[in-house]
């Protein structure tokens, strides 16, 4: 029976051996390292762009796949992004990795780029009511100081409702104290 | 020079067939490498065992090695001359980074074992008396890789 579990064993390794070997199948063909940055060639082929990089520029006039002798370029190679990769785009730090995929971080840029239209919008109505109704700019300011406070009156808002909230407690403390001397 | 390291650990872990290595004769920095390599099996050098002189550059693997066979025992071969060098188009011109140390090997077993003829290449005594010391200084003329 133990023999029959040391197989079992056995083979189990044998499977864990399967996955290790493969990983093999993701480090870069020039370093030989697990591919960081990976870009991938139209023949199929895995590297570091950073590697692939330097070799293009060591062959500038006669780019070919290290592996397989297809011809390559910058242009024909396809940044890969794993679930686990960085966000960043490494072409900003790194030698820059072929072009047609720096549109993605606008997405984060509209978000923030809609609270500041917000803000602005708030100081142009402000300043367009200004300057060409001069005679009402004492309403005007009157508007505008409506304006500003209602920005700023919510943070006041809060204290205020703390203080009610203080207030109530201490009420609440003060009324229990009575009970409590009058029931002791 | 990560790269060397992991070459030299798969070259003493699964290294190819009649390619040996000493780690032991290799220094600290891995700059240079002493590789063995045996005359392959139903070849004209079958039995004899050749030693090769790798060097790489800083480079390395974007620069190719400098590899020469070392004396005593240098293969008679139509692309190999009498000081070692060898005449063969990866190790300059058509190396790639995707190579090794043990494909480079590969290359010159298959060289070895594809040869009929045991003999010097025609301008052996002109080049080695007129060669730099370093082979890939020589703009070498490519005969056909097939004998
Ligand atoms: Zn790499
Ligand atoms: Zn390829």
């Amino acid at each position: 029976m133990a023999g029959v579990e040391n197989t079992g064993e056995a083979g189990a390794t044998g499977g864990q051996e399967g996955p290790e070997a493969s990983d093999g199948a993701y480090e870069c063909n020039i370093c030989l390292d697990q591919a960081r940055d990976a870009v991938v060639s139209m023949c199929g082929h895995l590297f570091c762009w950073p590697c692939l990089h330097t070799w293009l520029e060591t062959r500038r006039n006669n780019q070919v796949c290290p592996v397989c002798k297809a011809a390559i370029s910058r242009d024909k190679v396809i940044p890969l992004y794993g679930r686990n990769s960085s966000n960043k785009d490494p072409r900003n730090q790194l030698p820059p990795r072929p072009p047609g995929q720096r549109t993605e971080p606008e997405n984060q840029g509209t978000t923030f780029g809609g609270v500041n239209f917000g803000d602005t919008n708030f100081h142009m109505s402000f300043g367009i009511g200004a300057f060409p109704l001069g005679f009402f700019a004492s309403t005007l300011n009157f508007g505008g100081e409506r304006l500003n406070p209602h920005a700023g009156l919510q943070p006041g808002q809060q204290f205020h409702a703390d203080d009610q909230m203080l207030s109530k407690l201490f009420l609440g403390l003060g009324i229990f104290c009575v009970i409590w001397i009058l029931l002791a | 020079m990560r790269r060397l390291q992991k070459e030299l650990l798969n070259l003493t872990t699964d290294p190819p067939p009649g390619v040996t290595v000493d780690p032991e004769e290799i220094g600290d920095n891995l700059s240079e490498w002493t590789v063995s390599v045996a005359g392959p099996a139903s070849s004209l050098y079958e039995g004899e065992t050749f030693r090769l002189n790798f060097r790489f550059s800083q480079k390395y693997p974007f620069d190719s090695p400098e590899v020469v066979f070392m004396r005593p025992n240098i293969p008679v071969h139509p692309h190999i001359y009498s000081n070692g060098h060898i005449c063969l188009s990866i190790l300059t011109d058509d190396w790639s980074p995707a190579l090794s140390v043990a494909s480079v090997c590969l290359s010159i077993t298959s060289m070895l074992s594809s040869c009929k003829d045991k003999k010097r290449p025609p301008d052996d005594a002109f080049y080695v008396k007129t060669c730099n010391k370093n082979p890939k200084k020589t703009r070498w003329w490519y005969h056909d890789d097939t004998v």
